[in-house]
């Protein structure tokens, strides 16, 4: 191709008139941020984790829970932030070990495909938090239901029952989909590029 | 020790950093985009530095990982193509003279090759470098017949581009 060999001259010729950058400006440039998506994607779990732990905090269950009498909930609630937080750490944890690995490596497929797993652990964590949410909530209005005195006594109508659970059903849903929504429009908007690329690497070797 | 490794990368860098400047000409299209995508190639190499062993050239280790940086981890480029501002595709260079007769062809291809996607251009840098099929295909990480397959794919995009 004619134009081809016309621009590799014309690369060759270049070559070497670009402004150069002192010692000093590479310096100054290894000394500031990263602004990686992988870096974000670390960020923002660390974040998100910070959230989940300030809502928790001014959110005590124990007093709900001897409130309606149901304190011997209380430690299986504990056991169960425990695990929670656990997981979380775990997934903190696999976040760092990519984020570390993944600036290396030489072979742009291999890198591509560790930061799709990094990807594939943020899905995961999404998933896991979106569960918690949904079951927390479920478990919530169970205990609403049977055992909040005061709420037994406003659903003792039959109608009043059944709008109540379809109230809570749709309120589930929407708080739900709120939540799918912001993860995948975060999460999405940084890997979108990433995996296109991949995308194409991937048609290539088809 | 660690001021010796910052000294050691600093200098390193300096010598070879045309070869970082080509990468950032073909995956952006203006002066700032250049500069943020230089510094952010610094970075990323700057970390990768302790595990580079000296077992290639440092400007062969470089342009690997500067590739990967520009492809991967980099965000920030503008993916509209704005022609005004490529019309001077000497962004970054200094003023030398130029041939008038192919200056025009030239910045087409510029244009051209800006339009191919992260893969693509890729292939068009190492091309552009005299880096033959097995360095590419192992920069990429695919087979040597695949890279060639590609190359060929990629001069008739550009030539659907230039005449379409």
């Amino acid at each position: 191709m004619e134009e081809l060999d016309l621009l590799k001259k014309d690369w060759k010729k270049k070559e070497n008139s670009f402004q150069q950058i002192s010692e000093v400006d590479i310096y100054k440039m290894i000394h500031k941020e990263s602004s990686s998506t992988v870096k974000w994607i670390l960020i923002l779990s660390i974040l998100e984790v910070l959230i989940w732990s300030i809502v928790s905090i001014f959110y005590n269950s124990d007093e709900y829970l001897i409130k309606i009498h149901s304190e011997y909930l209380i430690q299986y609630f504990q056991v169960l932030t425990i695990v929670n937080y656990a997981v979380i750490a775990l997934f903190i944890y696999l976040f760092y070990k990519s984020y570390i690995s993944i600036s290396t490596t030489t072979s742009t497929k291999k890198l591509m495909k560790a930061i799709l797993r990094t990807r594939k652990t943020v899905q995961i964590y999404v998933w896991y938090n979106l569960a918690m949410i949904g079951i927390g909530m479920v478990i919530g209005m169970a205990l609403a239901f049977n055992t909040n005195p005061e709420i037994q006594n406003m659903l003792q109508n039959d109608k009043v029952y059944y709008l109540t659970i379809a109230f809570c059903i749709v309120a589930l849903a929407i708080v739900f989909g709120l939540f799918w929504l912001f993860y995948r429009l975060v999460y999405g908007m940084l890997l979108r590029k990433l995996l296109t690329n991949y995308k194409e690497l991937k048609k290539i070797d088809l | 020790m660690n001021a010796d490794l910052e000294k050691n990368f600093v200098a390193q860098l300096k010598e070879n950093q045309n070869i970082i400047h080509k990468i950032c000409r073909l995956y952006t299209n203006d002066a700032d985009a250049h500069k943020d995508l230089f510094q952010e190639i610094t970075i990323q190499l700057w970390k990768a530095f302790p595990k580079f062993r000296g077992d290639s050239k440092f400007s062969t280790w470089a342009y690997r990982v500067a590739l990967n940086t520009a492809i991967t981890l980099f965000r920030k480029s503008t993916r509209s193509i704005k022609t005004v501002d490529y019309e001077q595709h000497s962004y970054f260079i200094k003023q030398e003279d130029y041939n008038h007769e192919e200056e025009e062809q030239i910045k087409l291809m510029y244009k051209a090759v800006y339009q191919l996607n992260d893969i693509e251009k890729a292939v068009i840098f190492m091309y552009l470098e005299d880096k033959d099929y097995t360095e590419i295909s192992e920069t990429l990480g695919i087979s040597e017949v695949n890279a060639r397959v590609k190359m060929n794919r990629i001069k008739g995009k550009l030539k659907k581009i230039l005449n379409p």
